[in-house]
């Protein structure tokens, strides 16, 4: 049995409710996808945080899916010896309703990239220590979310340079 | 009676400084010279690549993804191919992979070498950013002759390699597999050695292995605090498990155990210089005969990619900085990524070395920030103060300055700024 199975197994006992799959590319390489809904999203973490002391949270990525936001985050796992266990986890929220829970207590560094959702996206991390902005410069408007895809992303007119720099005689 | 005095001050350190490399602000709290707290402002050179690449297909993101970063602009590439492909379920070519771990081994001795320079240099010992530089000129020249350039190697393609290593670069190779393996032992008398050296970075900046994980650092900097990881290891990625890749801790060049300061951190580098030169050899030994690329034609690519390209995929890759993560989600019937992300290696460390730093004394800012080799990019933007309030000053209107004056010095110039041509059609969503 494979490190991934041992962890699937465990995962499917402790949380009856989310979705796993194991998926394998080409060269070999298994990545556990597991789906959480919100409401288990913070007892999962710490869970993650339980089963192996030294998980090393890599990436969290947050996604414009039409009516819901995604928000994923990808932890190394078990990599004492390779190969570890590579598992994103996945969880939705409704735009009308962007709010999830803030991990920075069980995991960091999850802080600083809930920052930059909260400002490129738009989740509301519910009680996170620091909420000012990380990237975005401090005079950049209240309310747009550059990488949101509806109404709430970047405007035509505040677009400037995303063209040929020396196009001036039309850009005027 | 004396009252006690609060005289703890807070001094901005960036965004521009002649300590950093690159644009990025710290806020120091001090307590005389004993630092209090650090607190990073990040975004002086937020270009909107990912806004940039809803606009662009899955080709011209290569190009984008290669100018992230100058230095590591193989790793960015090759990380965000391999999510491609793992997405699209694309397989690459044997010789392909062999030739993706000789160039980015070459990037990785010419990265390190850099880096070793600049911490040389901010401790003042000068004649090692002399030793490291002139050492890295003939990776460089390798490099520029396998790939044509210097920086931006163009290496990568979806599904292999652009171009092939042929028999005039594998000699290139090994004279320079010589030349370093002479030149090496100096550089890494330098760093273990000499008592300067370690008089200045034993014990400073110390970033503990528990804050090591907590904060995710990556790469040299976990390693030099006790993490062992190694992306190119525990993801077996690619050919590296044949050629014996595995992690470098402090411990297999210091012989001592990871302390996480500065000098643990330096000597993970002088090893992975080593190992590099290992990789490559064995890389050149065992590369068997082949094509390059699945796709022939770029324009195949891009309609194979229209119809394979659906779901997601996840790259992981060893740049010389530590771990880089890229994740693509593609469409099916979309010319390029519905999203794309990635993280870099500093973005982790930056917030372990700010941590790091606490307790220690002012002077060992510098040399703690460049320890994690720190790599953001340059920026686009200049913040004028006129009358109490402020304008940002956008490329046009730089370029519009710089038009003026020049005409102011030389009225009779002829040139147009304006190209020919339409240029291409940008800011529309794909």
């Amino acid at each position: 049995m494979s490190k991934e199975e041992e962890f699937v197994e465990i995962v499917k006992q402790k949380f009856p409710d989310v979705s796993v799959v194991i998926k394998e590319n080409k060269w070999g390489r298994k990545r556990v996808w597991i789906n959480v809904p919100r409401e288990s999203f913070r007892d999962f973490m710490k869970f993650l945080r339980e089963y192996d002391e030294d998980a090393h949270y890599s990436i969290a990525i947050g996604e414009d899916v039409g009516e819901a936001i995604d928000f994923s985050i990808h932890f190394l796992l078990k990599y004492e010896d390779a190969p570890a266990i590579s598992l994103i986890v996945k969880t939705s929220v409704p735009k009308d309703d962007p709010v999830l829970p803030d991990i920075s207590d069980i995991f960091p560094i999850s802080l600083q990239f809930e920052r930059e959702v909260m400002e490129m996206i738009g989740i509301d991390f519910e009680n996170a220590p620091d909420k000012r902005r990380l990237f975005l410069p401090d005079d950049f408007p209240e309310g747009i979310y550059p990488l949101r895809l509806d109404d709430k992303g970047i405007p035509e007119e505040m677009v400037k340079n995303a063209g040929h720099p020396y196009l001036l005689r039309r850009g005027e | 009676m004396t009252k006690k005095v609060e005289y703890w001050v807070k001094i901005p350190f960036g965004p521009i400084h002649p300590g950093l490399e690159e644009p990025e602000k710290f806020i120091l709290t001090l307590d005389g010279e004993r630092i209090v707290s650090v607190d990073v402002k990040l975004g002086y050179n937020l270009r909107g690549i990912q806004w940039i690449a809803m606009r662009r297909n899955y080709v011209q993101i290569m190009y984008l993804a290669e100018r992230i970063c100058g230095i590591c602009s193989f790793s960015h590439n090759h990380t965000y191919v391999r999510a491609v492909e793992e997405m699209a379920g694309i397989e690459v070519p044997e010789r392909a992979e062999y030739i993706r771990v000789i160039i980015g081994e070459l990037e990785r001795i010419h990265s390190h070498l850099l880096n070793l320079g600049v911490v040389g240099h901010d401790i003042g010992y000068d004649t090692v950013l002399h030793l490291t530089w002139l050492a890295r000129e003939k990776v460089m020249d390798v490099l520029e002759a396998i790939t044509g350039n210097r920086v931006n190697y163009s290496m990568m393609t979806i599904g292999g390699v652009r171009r092939d290593i042929e028999e005039k670069h594998k000699r290139l190779l090994l004279e320079m597999i010589k030349y370093y393996r002479e030149v090496l032992p100096q550089i890494e008398d330098v760093f273990l050695h000499d008592s300067t050296i370690e008089a200045r970075l034993r014990d400073s900046a110390i970033i503990p292995r528990k804050l090591a994980i907590e904060m995710g650092a990556v790469g040299p900097t976990g390693r030099g605090s006790g993490v062992k990881d190694d992306a190119r290891w525990s993801e077996r990625l690619g050919v590296y498990p044949d050629l014996g890749i595995k992690p470098v801790m402090p411990e297999d060049v210091t012989g001592e155990k990871a302390r996480g300061d500065i000098y643990d951190r330096m000597a993970v580098r002088i090893g992975e210089l080593w190992q590099s030169l290992e990789l490559i050899e064995h890389a050149l030994d065992q590369m068997p005969e082949g094509k390059i690329k699945t796709f022939p034609k770029d324009n195949v690519l891009v309609a194979k990619l229209k119809i394979l390209g659906d779901g997601e995929g996840i790259g992981r890759y060893e740049a010389p900085r530590g771990e880089l993560v890229h994740y693509v989600k593609g469409k099916k019937g979309r010319d390029g990524p519905v999203r794309w992300k990635m993280r870099e290696p500093t973005f982790p460390n930056i917030f372990a070395i700010a941590k790091g730093l606490e307790g220690n004394q002012l002077a060992d800012v510098v040399v703690g920030i460049a320890s994690i080799d720190p790599c953001l990019s340059c920026t686009d933007r200049v913040a004028v103060i006129k009358d109490g309030k402020k304008f940002i000053l956008t490329e046009k209107d730089l370029l519009r300055l710089s038009i003026k004056k020049t005409r102011e010095i030389n009225p009779d110039i002829k040139g147009d700024p304006t190209p020919a041509g339409v240029g291409c059609s940008r800011g529309v969503l794909l």
